[in-house]
């Protein structure tokens, strides 16, 4: 019996020209086009992700920002900190730059695949890296907030009569836990969305020719 | 880029589109998405172009850059989306030798081969292009004794498929 194939093969070769030419003006247009693919996709999201994170280091230096944080006598940790966030910025676009210049679509199928996930993960580190940040301040913030805000202890004087100071505290470590919450909430679903669209078909792919090899 | 290396191109391609053209029926299934993969596809061969070096034949280098936009950097665009398949994609010229079993056969094959995922069409397709294992391992960036193995399996799937 005639492999299936084979008899796929005999129809395919019968039928190899007969697909409706393209011309050579139609392919000079295409050709200055701009390419949908998923390394354009990965590489402009990116660069607008690099651009909030900065956006969101470098917004909160206004006035009333800079008073408060010599309420909490955080100078030096601020300033410490900003110098590490260009630094830590430019490594990231270094590192991310030298990753996505790898990517070639001469490359085997596979290496190609692993060089784009290679790519993504460098930018998603520098996201991971900026909400350990974020909360890393953030609890820094509190402690110092606590300790040198009047605002805490006007508050903590004004509570009736049947509030306990472990209430207070309980209700205010809650709704500082619920903040953080919800700032991680928001990220997860937005990178979920994002990436889970962008990485399903990749991934799937991926893997398939990942367990072609086991 | 200067225009000689643009009229280069074009003209390679033109002469080898018939590459592009089938890998687009094995990856598509309507006419919108195949000029669309086309498209992408010719703006990736461009975008590699000029570190082509001559020391392959220009088909060969175009397979290995138009698989690797269908498998992994083509990202469908919105106007290949929502529109009506085109009933039996593949035989577009009514041949003489009009076989009415084996024609029904080949059509059943096809959907068959639509219903395989990316990296098993891949294989299919260098197949049917009488592609040596060697160079489908290459390719795919898997061994060659995984490659014939999964070859195999195909084979049978689409086995199983026309004779229930």
């Amino acid at each position: 019996m005639i492999d299936e194939l084979d008899l796929l093969k005999k129809d395919w070769k019968k039928n190899e020209n007969s697909f409706q030419q393209i011309s050579e003006n139609e392919i000079y247009k295409m050709i200055h086009k701009k390419s949908t693919s998923i390394v354009k996709w990965i590489l402009t999201i990116s660069i607008l992700e690099v651009i909030f994170w900065s956006f969101i280091n470098f917004i909160t230096i206004d006035e009333n920002h800079i008073k408060t944080i010599k309420i909490y006598h955080l100078e030096t940790f601020m300033n410490v900190f900003s110098i590490l966030s260009y630094v830590v910025i430019l490594v990231f676009i270094y590192l991310f730059y030298k990753s996505f210049k790898t990517i070639s679509s001469t490359d085997s199928v596979k290496k190609l695949m692993s060089t784009i996930i290679k790519t993504k993960k460098t930018i998603q580190c520098y996201v991971w890296y900026n909400l350990g940040m974020l909360v890393f301040i953030f609890i820094v913030v509190i402690i110092f907030q606590i300790t040198y805000d009047p605002n805490i202890n006007k508050a903590f004087e004004s509570l009736p009569k049947n509030a306990t100071p472990e209430m207070f505290w309980l209700l205010l470590g809650l709704s500082y836990f619920g903040i953080l919450l919800i700032l991680f909430g928001i990220f997860w679903l937005f990178y979920r969305l994002v990436y889970g669209f962008l990485m399903r078909k990749l991934l799937a792919n991926y893997n398939e020719l990942k367990k072609i090899d086991y | 880029m200067s225009e000689n290396l643009e009229q280069s191109f074009v003209l390679q391609l033109k002469e080898n589109q018939n590459i592009i053209h089938k890998i687009c029926r094995l990856y598509t299934s309507n006419e919108d998405a195949h000029k669309d993969l086309f498209q992408e596809i010719t703006i990736q061969l461009w975008k590699a172009f000029p570190k082509f070096r001559g020391d392959s034949k220009f088909s060969t280098w175009a397979y290995r850059v138009a698989l690797n936009t269908a498998i992994t950097l083509y990202r469908k665009s919105k106007r290949s989306i929502n529109t009506i398949e085109f009933e039996n994609s593949v035989h577009f010229i009514k041949q003489e030798d009009y076989n009415f079993e084996e024609e029904e056969q080949i059509k059943l094959l096809y959907k068959a081969v639509q219903q395989l995922n990316d990296i098993e069409k891949a294989l299919v397709f260098m197949y049917l292009e009488d592609k040596n294992y060697d160079e489908i391992s290459e390719t795919l960036g898997i061994t060659e004794v995984n490659a014939r193995v999964k070859m195999n399996r195909i084979k049978g799937k689409l086995r199983n498929i026309l004779n229930p």
